[in-house]
């Protein structure tokens, strides 16, 4: 996206090498080789949800390589009166620092951020991945999920790291558990009508305007309770897509494109899948970008091979992703008993 | 007993459990970020701030460049979720722009800028996390990426914090004590001793300004050796890096002997 400045000997170059056989990169990876990701959860302390994603870190240096910050916050709208959607909804928020791309003017900036925004959103808020736990109250309140993705540095490839990125920030955002309440103004006439009910509440004396027993929808408001952890997890939190870029460059294509790279493709095809358990993959989305052109009959064989690479992305993502949910749950209670 | 949290109590410590004149612990990350020529991340309490630092190079603007001297360009982005409500704010807020205004004028006095006329120097400031002090993590931070970027300055600038409760003075406040508390931040050059910035948002009795003031003074010359210790230890893993590049290969000193260093003076 970011297209240094390359000369049509570089880019004759760079193609070259990657249409040679064996194909040669510059890093001495083969063209279907990721680089290094680096994933960690929980990085801000103020989000509900938050990850830190690394590709392509130098070892030794201990910089380099794209790097994108996703957390989700949570706020209540009301139904009625503000702009809440019956069920809760999802917004995502792209963000470009300009010290990844420093030599684009703020304009080009906005627009690089909008149209990330554009990608992020439609794939995310689409309706197949709607999580049904962002609803507090029917018709009356729910929860805004906004995820804002950071891009804090663009070494290639920044599109997979933020749908990773936000993967991972939803996997690891927990909703605040809430308790729907009622007011109820009693009758002296009631007071033998309830005593039953008050008997149930275990509070014979006092009479509660609290009425936490009916969670129908006469529920007028909620109350989070205090609860040792900080929520639940997002229902259908294995459904979040991971998107795999396929570099065309007939008649092949690769992964995991640096700037140089992205720089001398003509098109690139954006899949992202979501591979719910037990069922079939969805293809979530599909984008070209660039100016080249792709004959049809191509497609369905990109298609089938983007699956497979998304899959493997995926489970290793998965893996990744269980691995810090036991780093910052299970150990940290361990260690806390241990106490 | 109320709700309020006590800002100092009767022991003599605050809320956070630090005595009056104590500071956040202070984690500088020096190491480099994407392509740019300096960064510095500082987390100071629970604020943390990435700073980075590019230049000097040419203007991306040429109408923008002044003919003796480089422009400091200072950009300041808030990420939504660094704060406790999410609140996103636009480039173009008031309060971030007046801040990246505030650090563009405390360096300038600062940087060499007449050693590159017509010449541009960005500085790119992210808010990572806020929990009070952010103006001056913002300082402390970008003092240091302008120093890994090799950026000639005429000192460091070392900026702190600092509030009164009742008559008694307090240094780096947190975020609760912020609210609570007039107070005010001070950027000191710590070998001159003297004095880039003091900048005061709520009202503060004359006779307590001289204290915080002194307090900030000394309060700079400690995070300034904080400060110098980070960049001498990345100098220092830097120069070991390159002695272990040049190092010959297994046993063989004649391969050292061909890395010829060359002399000031010439022989015919």
């Amino acid at each position: 996206m970011a297209v240094p400045s390359l000369s049509k000997a570089e880019r004759a170059y760079i193609q070259a090498s990657l249409q040679a056989s064996p194909p040669l990169r510059a890093d001495g990876r083969s063209l279907l080789d990721f680089r290094t990701v680096l994933l960690e959860t929980g990085v801000a302390p103020l989000a509900n949800g938050s990850a830190k994603l690394n590709i392509g870190k130098a070892p030794q240096e201990g910089g380099g390589g794209t790097e994108v910050i996703a957390a989700t916050k949570l706020e209540v709208e009301d139904v009625e009166t503000g702009d809440g959607v019956d069920g809760g909804r999802l917004v995502c928020t792209v963000t470009c620092s300009p010290s990844a791309y420093p030599h684009l003017s703020t304009n080009a900036l906005d627009e690089l951020q909008y149209d990330l925004t554009i990608l992020l959103h439609q794939t995310l808020s689409h309706p197949t991945l709607h999580p049904n736990n962002l609803g507090i109250l029917p018709h009356k309140k729910s929860w805004l999920l906004s995820l804002d993705l950071v891009i804090l540095a663009d070494a290639g490839n920044v599109v997979d790291a933020l749908f990773m990125a936000a993967r991972a920030a939803l996997w690891d955002t927990k909703v605040p558990r809430t308790r729907p309440l009622q007011y109820q103004s009693r009758k002296a006439g009631d007071a033998l009508k309830n005593a039953d009910a008050m008997e149930v509440e275990g509070l014979p004396e006092i009479t509660s305007a609290f009425d936490t027993r009916d969670m129908a929808r006469a529920a007028a408001d909620f109350e989070l309770p205090d609860y040792w952890d900080e929520g639940e997890v997002l229902e259908g939190r294995d459904r979040w897509p991971v998107c795999v870029t396929l570099n065309l460059l007939p008649p092949s294509h690769f992964l995991d494109a640096t700037l140089l790279e992205e720089a001398s493709t003509p098109i690139r095809l954006l899949l992202a899948y979501s591979f719910p358990h037990k069922s079939q993959p969805n293809l979530q989305a599909m984008r070209f970008i660039g100016s080249g052109e792709v004959v049809l009959t191509q497609l369905k064989a990109l298609n089938a091979d983007g699956e497979k690479y998304a899959r493997s992305l995926f489970d290793s993502l998965e893996t990744k992703l269980r691995d810090e949910d036991i780093r910052r749950n299970v150990k940290a209670r361990d260690k806390f008993a241990v106490r | 007993m109320s709700s309020r949290v006590e800002i100092l109590n009767d022991g003599g410590y605050r809320s956070d459990g630090r005595r009056q004149y104590e500071l956040r612990d202070i984690d500088i990350d020096l190491s480099q970020q994407g392509t740019a020529d300096g960064c510095c991340t500082i987390t100071h309490g629970l604020t943390q701030v990435l700073v980075t630092v590019f230049g000097p190079k040419e203007a991306k603007m040429r109408s923008q460049t002044l003919h003796d001297r480089a422009v400091i360009n200072v950009e300041m982005n808030v990420l939504p979720f660094s704060t406790g409500e999410r609140r996103r704010r636009a480039r173009a807020d008031r309060r971030i722009l007046e801040l990246a205004a505030t650090i563009k004028s405390t360096f300038e006095p600062v940087v060499q800028t007449t050693l590159y006329p017509r010449s541009q120097i960005d500085i790119f400031v992210q808010v990572l996390q806020q929990d009070g002090g952010l103006l001056h993590a913002c300082i402390n931070a970008t003092t240091l990426a302008l120093i890994s970027a090799g950026i000639p300055m005429t000192d460091f600038v070392c900026a702190v914090s600092g509030g009164v409760h009742s008559t008694s003075p307090l240094l780096d406040l947190t975020t609760l004590e912020e609210n609570d508390l007039p107070h005010m931040t001070v950027a000191v050059m710590p070998r001159t001793g003297k004095v880039t910035l003091v900048a005061l948002e709520t009202r503060l009795h004359v006779d307590r300004f001289a204290d915080i003031f002194r307090l900030a003074g000394d309060a700079g010359q400690a995070l300034h050796k904080e400060m110098k210790r980070a960049v001498k230890s990345r100098a220092t893993r830097l120069v070991g890096a390159m002695e272990t590049g040049m190092k010959p290969p297994m046993g063989g000193a004649d391969a050292f002997e061909r890395d010829v260093v060359m002399e000031d003076k010439m022989s015919f």
